[in-house]
């Protein structure tokens, strides 16, 4: 999935890092200053809702938009997710294309901000 | 036979020949692990390096079969089903098209295909595994042809997992039903897997309410145990397959001795919005169902109160600690219940009460 997102943001014009598992994951915000984070849940080492938390806990990266992309579809994991304070919750299998589209949103959202 | 051996004039010689027959032996066992490794990391690097060039022609070429190489042994293979498994498992719409079609086009499902008939179990296993990451409607017949043939349960068991991610209509869960009755052991996880998928599928196809019309045909089939009943509503809860929501509510009212059909039902029916079935489920016999209807009790559009104090009372701890809760979730009437309780003759009402102010307290 990391290589699909890559070629095809990529190739939608955005700069994109990827990281194998969540504490990869808090180095490369840390190194890099996303302005926007996707997430799966299920990562080796510290999966996405922890990564989630600890993200929106800290000064710095609190309101960087988190989009959280996983096969779990139980409600009490949505609710956890938008507990958390993700900006969306996207269940798998999604339209890239669509995705695409609120990608765009919510960074131009953020220039206007 | 020591004695003589070790009296030859040739013993130091059998001796020598012997230890450089195990150093050499050694030696040979050391460099063929070596060049098996070696082997083995090439053959992954060669892996990753295809899966991105397919991934990334998946995504950038309409038509990726054109710039793609056919696949021609058995890592190339692997690569591509990882690489096409992937993009459909996380992607619907145009990027899923194409995967399917690279599949078609290289020949990757025959290559597959062909595979599912190897004398070894293991490798048709995985050869059906990957068919079935594929979800090609073409496999179906397929898989019900070597369903017929295969004597390996682990394979059978495979098989009826693919085919519950093709189902489209009536006839096909008739069908899987009738593969799933035929193996020699079912979890409860397994079965509610098989009619998860077969809702998703059968969403996916536009036909959710053949999933009710099955629910209705099984109803009072006596030959279908009634834990195969039960996974089946479970699943319903799971895939939120709202249009059974009648049939489910039929089996609330029918199945009243079998609690766990019941607590299925509950679950389910609360999801799909029906709040009804909370109040009945508090008055239940077992203990299990009660305990069900406490956990929804919050939602309930009745007047839960008076019920929920009574539970405080009940002879199972579990009931009484959950209905502590459940009053807590009230808001002010059922904490102002709580402080009532708390204060009581029944020391096993006053502690389950007690117990629930705590945590309320704990959580503001």
């Amino acid at each position: 999935m990391l290589l699909i997102f890559k070629a095809y943001l990529s190739k939608a014009g955005h700069e994109v890092v990827t990281a194998i598992d969540g504490m990869a994951g808090l180095e490369k915000v840390a190194a890099f200053g996303p302005e926007l984070i996707i997430l799966d849940v299920n990562m080796p080492r510290m999966s996405g809702f922890e990564m989630a938390k600890q993200l929106k806990e800290t000064e710095a990266t609190k309101d960087i938009p988190i989009f959280i992309m996983t096969s779990l579809k139980q409600e009490a994991n949505i609710k956890k997710g938008y507990d958390l304070g993700i900006e969306e919750y996207i269940t798998k299998p999604t339209n890239i294309e669509h995705l695409k589209l609120k990608i765009n949103k919510f960074l131009e959202r953020k220039k206007t901000c | 036979m020591l004695d003589q051996l070790t009296h030859s004039p040739h013993f130091y010689h059998y001796l020598y020949l012997a230890v450089a027959f195990l150093a050499a032996f050694n030696i040979l066992e050391v460099l063929f692990l070596l060049v098996h490794k070696t082997r083995m990391e090439r053959n992954e690097i060669r892996k990753e390096a295809l899966k991105r060039r397919v991934s990334t022609a998946i995504v950038t070429v309409t038509d990726p079969a054109e710039i793609l190489p056919e696949p021609s042994d058995y890592v190339e293979y692997a690569a591509y089903s990882e690489a096409i498994s992937s993009v459909l498992e996380s992607f619907e719409g145009e990027l899923a098209q194409r995967a399917s079609g690279l599949v078609r086009k290289l020949g990757i499902d025959s290559y597959y295909r062909s595979m599912a008939r190897d004398a070894v179990w293991y490798k048709r296993a995985s050869a059906i595994d990957t068919l079935s990451a594929f979800r090609l409607p073409h496999n179906r017949e397929f898989f019900l042809a070597v369903f017929r043939s295969e004597a390996s349960a682990d394979v059978r068991y495979r098989i009826v997992f693919g085919l519950s991610l093709l189902a489209r209509g009536s006839e096909d869960i008739v069908a899987i039903s009738k593969a799933l009755s035929s193996l020699p052991y079912l979890t409860a996880k397994y079965t509610e897997d098989i009619f998860f998928n077969i809702i998703t599928a059968l969403k996916l196809a536009g036909k959710e309410e053949d999933f009710g019309k099955f629910l209705t045909a099984i109803m009072n089939d006596a030959s279908i145990r009634p834990l195969i009943k039960r996974d089946c509503i479970a699943a319903c809860h799971a895939a939120a397959c709202e249009r059974a929501a009648t049939v489910v509510k039929r089996y609330f009212l029918t199945f009243k001795h079998e609690p766990e059909i019941l607590i299925a039902c509950v679950r389910s029916l609360v999801r799909m919005g029906n709040f009804d079935v909370i109040h009945e489920a508090l008055f239940h016999p077992d203990w299990r169902v009660r305990l069900t209807g406490l956990k929804y009790a919050h939602l309930s559009k009745d007047d839960l109160l008076k019920d929920l104090k009574r539970l405080l009372h009940d002879s199972n701890y579990h009931i009484r600690v959950n209905a502590g809760q459940a009053l807590a979730r009230l808001g002010a009437p059922g904490a102002q219940a709580l402080r009532e309780a708390a204060g009581a003759d029944d020391k096993f009402a006053a502690e389950a009460a007690a117990y629930a102010l705590t945590l309320a307290e704990a959580a503001r």
